[in-house]
């Protein structure tokens, strides 16, 4: 009983939804391309051996030259295209002044000698781990005893000690500012959202002359380390944010039983908080792993760098090696990878937070 | 309970302000108890922030000396920023990136959101795809790029060779560096996609259908109903894509410092090429720890805290016109 009429109508109506289909796979792959090669680049890179690295044409996976045993002894395999005469696969076992002998290496009897240019290295794919080992022992400076290990573990030092300091001084504070009724309390929480709005820039310098000049921590992790035992404006935000939605019987329950704001704090909010914590604790991370102006500012001697700064160090120099150089950047960004193919969720849900409630 | 009460009759009486604090028990208990807690704060609040603000406001009208007493020299460095062509080219770079950069990550992350918000199959593969770029740290994905944009045998060239386009030198002609860092920046918005995200997620499906019934079509829905409806998080993706852009700092120092191997410390690199990388905080880095013209530079700081403010008042402002808060406004 459907008129021919509504039949080409409901045709049309798929066409466009199957276009529309089409369309939206497209887009959303070709921005998939655009977020993942550079990444893929990264990798691929890493692997590379370092004649490969910039050779020409580009090539996304690693490759290098195919060996092969002639008596014994590993040659490079080319194929050699002499004008004229059909192209032969053949080891290269000499090279000299634009001159090369090749061989068969079936029949190494079977010599050959012409212009080195002939030849066309044979590739294969390989990937060349051993990157990731010179890369870490390589550090930014050669000669001094330092290396990537060395930024590695400061890092880690660091971002262990600004989690550490952000989480016993925010947490405390976030309680203060949310479930202790205090007069005057309001006011100061707006001090502290303005604070957010403040540039770095404002108070670097004094920041800068009273850790180095005056406290005489430079060169010492103390000036990056040391702010986060104060708190975090941020953090107190997002914590007090909720804080704010715990129960208010659960807290008086056990204030009527005669507990201390601090046992209540700690036996009763923090345990119930253990999600915001950590969100908490991985945007630390984040941003300690991250940091490279405070490291700038105040790390001298490559012996206290960090990851940041001692890849920018590394990559500031002569002749730099690009396989090692991404090498190290892929150690500098695993950790985060791991920890957000770990947590996942609480990246996602830590960020939707700052976004739709700041 | 006798504290409760205590508390409800503190107001009664017209007393004076320090009696009233100290007319209950419970409340200056509470007090104590209150600031105990955020004390750390407190503390780090008068120690890192009062205390540098107020000495780099007074740094800031004074010619700085390390090892002697400084000079007081009133506006001078006020009008010597007036006067430097370097600090307007800086002013200029900045403001380009905060009117060419930020609105186009704002619209490139919304469409990204749009596209990872359609009923397609692998869409949890792709939300993380568009969002890793955001995590890798900043340094890394910046040398990353500038091993990207390298002019002969870069990525990006060699890309466009093969369509017969020759690529610009990006990072050496001072008419790409800027577009390299935005194109850049455009990778790594994946923390702007998600709160995008978030947000298209949380418009009501009933919207959407009503428009729907009416015969709207997919693109009047979007404009009328899922732009608006999301206007909030635009507005505060913008306020904070402007702040941070004023501060964008270690991006350039990163494609600067690869412009040559040398004389990274020494800073002579910074803003290279041709000073068309020389943003604001760059220029206050450079003043500061190069030249080590702290009055200056604490100068130049307070210009940027003031022209922050302003922009924000002013997004906060005219956004009353186009943000749309639901029905109780």
């Amino acid at each position: 009983m459907v008129s021919a009429g509504t039949r080409v109508l409901k045709q049309r109506y798929r066409l466009r939804r199957l276009l529309g289909r089409v369309i939206s796979y497209l887009l959303v792959w070709l921005m998939a391309f655009f977020f993942l090669f550079p990444i893929l680049w990264m990798i691929f890179t890493a692997f590379k051996p370092t004649t490969d690295v910039s050779r020409f044409p580009l090539q996304l996976l690693p490759h290098d030259v195919k060996m092969v045993e002639v008596e014994g002894q590993l040659y490079p395999l080319y194929v050699v295209r002499e004008p004229g005469k059909p192209p032969r696969t053949m080891a290269r076992i000499k090279v000299a002044q634009g001159q090369a002998t090749f061989v068969d290496p079936a029949n190494p009897a079977d010599v050959l000698e012409t212009r080195n240019r002939y030849g066309e290295p044979v590739l294969t794919v390989k990937f060349e781990w051993h990157n990731f080992v010179d890369a870490m022992y390589r550090g930014s400076r050669p000669g001094l005893h330092v290396n990537f290990w060395t930024y590695l573990k400061n890092s880690s030092v660091i971002a262990i000690l600004a989690i550490i300091g952000t989480l016993v001084s925010s947490t405390p504070a976030a309680y203060g500012f949310s479930r202790i009724q205090w007069p005057g309390r309001e006011k100061l929480f707006l001090v502290l959202l303005a604070t957010m709005m403040l540039p770095f820039q404002v108070t670097m310098i004094p920041l800068y002359l009273f850790f180095t000049e005056f406290l005489h921590w430079g060169d010492s992790n103390l000036p990056i380390v040391v702010p986060t035992f104060f708190g975090s404006a941020f953090d107190i935000f997002l914590l007090r944010q909720f804080f704010r939605g715990i129960p208010e019987e659960m807290l008086d329950a056990a204030r009527v039983d005669g507990a201390s704001e601090f046992r209540i704090f700690y036996n009763i909010v923090l345990p119930l908080s253990k999600p915001v914590l950590a969100t908490i604790t991985i945007f630390t991370f984040l941003w300690a792993w991250n940091d490279f102006l405070g490291p700038l500012l105040y790390l001298n001697n490559p012996e206290h760098f960090t990851l940041a700064l001692g890849l920018q160090d590394y990559q500031g120099q002569r002749n730099v090696a690009w396989n090692q150089l991404m090498a190290a950047s892929v150690v500098f960004t695993l950790p985060i990878v791991i920890l957000f193919f770990f947590a996942q969720r609480t990246f996602i849900e830590g960020i939707k937070l700052t976004g739709t409630k700041g | 309970m006798s504290t409760s009460v205590a508390s409800k009759t503190r107001g009664s009486g017209r007393r004076g302000s320090s009696r009233r604090w100290a007319g209950s028990a419970y409340t200056r208990r509470n007090l104590l108890t209150g600031l105990l807690f955020i004390s750390p704060w407190l503390v780090g609040f008068l120690l890192f922030t009062l205390y540098p603000m107020i000495s780099s406001l007074y740094t800031s009208f004074t010619e700085y000396h390390i090892r002697a007493e400084s000079d007081w020299v009133g506006l001078l460095n006020y009008r010597q920023m007036l006067a430097d062509p370097r600090f307007w080219k800086a002013l200029y770079n900045t403001t380009y990136m905060v009117v060419v950069a930020v609105p186009l990550t704002l619209l490139g992350s919304f469409l990204c959101a749009v596209l990872l918000n359609l009923k397609l199959r692998g869409q949890s593969v792709y939300r993380v795809i568009y969002f890793i770029p955001s995590i890798v740290p900043v340094v890394a994905g910046s040398i990353l790029w500038v091993w990207i944009y390298n002019t002969n045998n870069g990525l990006l060239n060699t890309a466009l060779g093969w369509f017969g386009i020759k690529g610009p030198s990006w990072l050496t002609d001072p008419a790409w560096a800027k577009p390299a860092l935005i194109l850049m920046g455009l990778w790594a918005m994946g923390t702007t996609i998600v709160i995008y995200l978030s947000g298209l997620q949380d418009v009501p499906v009933s919207l959407l259908e009503a428009a729907e019934l009416d015969g709207a079509s997919w693109l009047q829905r979007l404009w009328h109903v899922t732009i608006p409806m999301v206007s909030p998080i635009t507005l505060f993706n913008l306020i904070l894509g402007v702040i941070g852009m004023f501060q964008y700092f270690t991006q350039a120092f990163i494609f600067a410092s690869a412009q040559s191997s040398t004389a990274v410390s020494g800073g002579r690199t910074l803003g290279a090429p041709l000073d068309s990388t020389l943003f604001y905080s760059v220029y206050l880095y450079h003043k500061a720890f190069i030249n080590l013209k702290f009055g200056y530079a604490s100068a130049m700081a307070w210009v940027l805290f003031i022209i922050i403010l302003i922009c924000t008042v002013l997004l906060l402002r005219f956004s009353e016109r186009w943000t749309y808060y639901g029905e109780e406004g």
